[in-house]
């Protein structure tokens, strides 16, 4: 994801809050991003290795958002998607939506400190490709 | 009609790498690329893969235990061969740690199929294959069972018409390793290490069906990757596949007089050697005899083996070289091969289609060999001056050499057998002044001066003057005034002497 694809996930969560969207609607989004990331990664990296990409991602987002601690204390070998789900499921909509940003580009800045944009953006083009033009925030709006 | 299997060859996009190999990759081949930890054995298997993958022939690149997967993505893609657009479509990595993690080489086995099955690579690695091997030690049988689980992965690669590198630390080939059996190609690289430099080496130990390249060659690793230095013999081959342009038969100096001291001329295709001690006018004149050939249009190469290039290079060699005229082949840290020199000059000659060629110094020249070449430093510069003559180039050495007033010497290195021409250059002391004398000792096959003229340097090169005629004992370094009537004729010309080859 380069810094373009960044702005339009940023303004893909904004407009999903001015139209309303749920925390259930953020959490289940931000759980398909993590399934997705998982699928991508750990053919290539391991199992471990993509967990532990998820896992420190989540240990740094929780420095600003410090209910998130909580997610990252459980088994290190591996993401529990449906927890982390869940525990975002309870925040605010404007809170979920904010440490989902936040948690989803940190994991991004930190895969292309380490492989570099061009490789992070061909591994998981097909991830963010899902996510922002899945079925918008707003359009699930009951 | 011919029923015989006609076995592809892939060249490998490995610079020298298809010459070593005899001729490129057989297809479907299983093979091992050996060596111990960072000689270069995940760049050769990256860059071969780069390089050979595409949609229609895809690659997959198997990762063990050994180096985290992440890292060495990190790593190779510092390299120019490193595409990551074509990573998930022609090249894919699969990371069989979770399997591997077993020790159950029939899980691992029946990963590596599943993912062969679904993908249909042509092109299999697996990197790093000591760390399946440790991995099944925990087996009560461990050798029957990686001999088994080899011979498996070697038929079912073959099979599924994939060719396949295993990568792997072994460090002794001497190891009775059931993988060297089966295998059909053993690339092992190594690191020579001696004093402060290192000297990376590559041999194919086996490469079933066709006629490999014997011994190490020498290789580098750059931005590019890995260029291989295949020997002399090689560049000579290609040279002579390649001529280059002919000149007359006979190259002028670019020092007046001295094209008749050598009886017209260099004769074309000579080694030269130009021998003096330090400040003679060595490096002047092999200036002055590339700068009359880029009047002529006669393109040059040289190289240069000094300690300080920039201060030391002539304002003549850096404009001809800043106008395309003459290319440069530097000298680096002490770790080259006589082969990478080789290579090197040949590269520029092919490129310029020089010549004339120019070795400055030979002394610069030993002390840029790695330390390990040294010893062989004769017959490695025989083997120089051999490739250059048979590319049809002119060639100038310049070599250092102590004035000794005793003898007569004009090499430090016994060269002067293996060069056409000489040309010595002395010191001499006439008149409490230090005075230059300059003589041709040899031009093969050919009439030349025997006179020992004096000669000056000034900005705008070498004069030669006259003969001391007057003096005798010059080659003692102190010469005598000789007595009244014992003056020889000036400008003696010697009989040519038993022609050794033809000019």
């Amino acid at each position: 994801m380069n810094n373009q694809s960044i702005d339009s996930m940023n303004a893909f969560f904004a407009a999903g809050m001015r139209s309303g969207a749920s925390s259930d609607q953020i959490a289940e989004l931000t759980a398909a991003a993590c399934r997705g990331i998982d699928a991508a990664l750990t053919p290539i990296v391991g199992r471990l290795g993509a967990a532990a990409l998820l896992n420190r991602s989540l240990h740094l987002t929780a420095r600003t958002h410090g209910w998130l601690a909580a997610q990252g204390e459980g088994n290190q070998m591996a993401l529990d998607v449906a927890a982390l789900q869940s525990a975002l499921a309870q925040q605010t909509s404007a809170e979920a939506a904010a440490s989902s940003v936040l948690f989803l580009t940190t994991f991004n800045d930190m895969l292309i400190k380490l492989i570099g944009a061009s490789l992070a953006e061909r591994l998981l083009r097909s991830v963010w490709a899902t996510f922002l033009s899945g079925p918008s925030v707003q359009d699930t709006t009951p | 009609m011919n029923t015989k299997v006609e076995i592809n060859r892939l060249a490998t996009g490995v610079p020298g790498l298809d010459e070593i190999l005899g001729g490129g990759l057989p297809e479907f081949s299983f093979n091992l690329i050996a060596g111990q930890p960072g000689c270069g054995k995940t760049t050769l298997a990256h860059q071969m893969m780069f390089a050979l993958a595409t949609p229609e022939r895809p690659a997959v690149y198997f990762t063990v235990l050994g180096e985290p997967p992440l890292k060495m993505l990190r790593y190779q893609q510092q390299f120019e061969f490193f595409d990551a657009e074509v990573i998930n479509r022609s090249v894919r990595f699969i990371n069989l740690s979770d399997d591997a993690a077993t020790g159950d080489l029939d899980r691992v086995l029946k990963r590596i199929l599943d993912e062969v099955a679904q993908h249909d690579p042509a092109l299999v690695f697996v990197d790093s294959f000591r760390s399946v091997v440790l991995a099944s030690e925990s087996d009560r049988r461990p050798h029957n069972r990686l001999q088994q689980f080899l011979q498996q992965l070697g038929m079912l690669m073959t099979s599924w018409q994939a060719t396949t590198f295993l990568i792997g630390e072994y460090f002794s080939e001497t190891d009775a390793n059931p993988v060297f059996t089966v295998s059909d190609g053993l690339i092992w690289l190594r690191q020579s290490v001696q004093r402060n430099s290192m000297v990376r080496k590559m041999e194919i130990l086996k490469m079933r069906g066709q006629p490999t390249l014997p011994g190490l060659h020498t290789f580098r690793i750059g931005a590019a990757g890995i260029e291989i230095f295949p020997p002399a013999s090689v560049s000579i081959a290609a040279a002579v596949d390649a001529p280059v342009p002919q000149p007359p038969s006979r190259l002028a100096m670019g020092v007046p007089g001295l094209d008749d001291m050598l009886g017209g001329g260099l004769p074309r295709g000579y080694s030269l050697l130009v021998a003096g001690p330090s400040g003679s006018g060595k490096s002047i004149l092999a200036a002055a005899f590339l700068a009359e050939g880029a009047r002529k249009g006669e393109k040059g190469v040289i190289a240069a083996f000094e300690q300080h290039p920039s201060q030391s290079r002539s304002r003549l060699i850096a404009d001809l070289i800043a106008s395309g005229q003459v290319g440069l082949v530097d000298s680096r840290p002490a770790d080259l091969s006589i082969d990478e020199i080789t290579f090197m000059l040949m590269r520029e000659i092919r490129r310029l289609g020089a010549s004339r060629v120019v070795i400055d110094s030979l002394s610069g020249f030993e002390l840029a060999l790695a330390p390990t070449f040294r010893e062989d430093f004769r017959e490695s510069l025989s083997n120089l001056v051999t490739a250059l003559a048979a590319s049809g180039v002119t060639v100038l050495m310049t070599s250092e050499l102590e004035d000794r007033y005793t003898d007569l010497r004009f090499s430090p290195y016994g060269t002067a057998f293996m060069t056409d021409a000489i040309i010595v250059q002395r010191y001499i002391e006439v008149d409490s002044r230090l005075l230059r004398v300059m003589a041709v000792v040899k031009v093969r096959a050919s009439a030349h001066a025997n006179e020992l003229r004096e000669f000056s340097i000034d900005a705008k090169g070498i004069h030669i003057g006259e003969m001391l005629v007057g003096q005798e004992g010059l080659l003692g370094g102190r010469p005598t005034t000789k007595q009244a009537g014992d003056v020889y004729p000036p400008g003696a010309i010697s009989e040519p002497r038993a022609p050794v080859r033809s000019p």
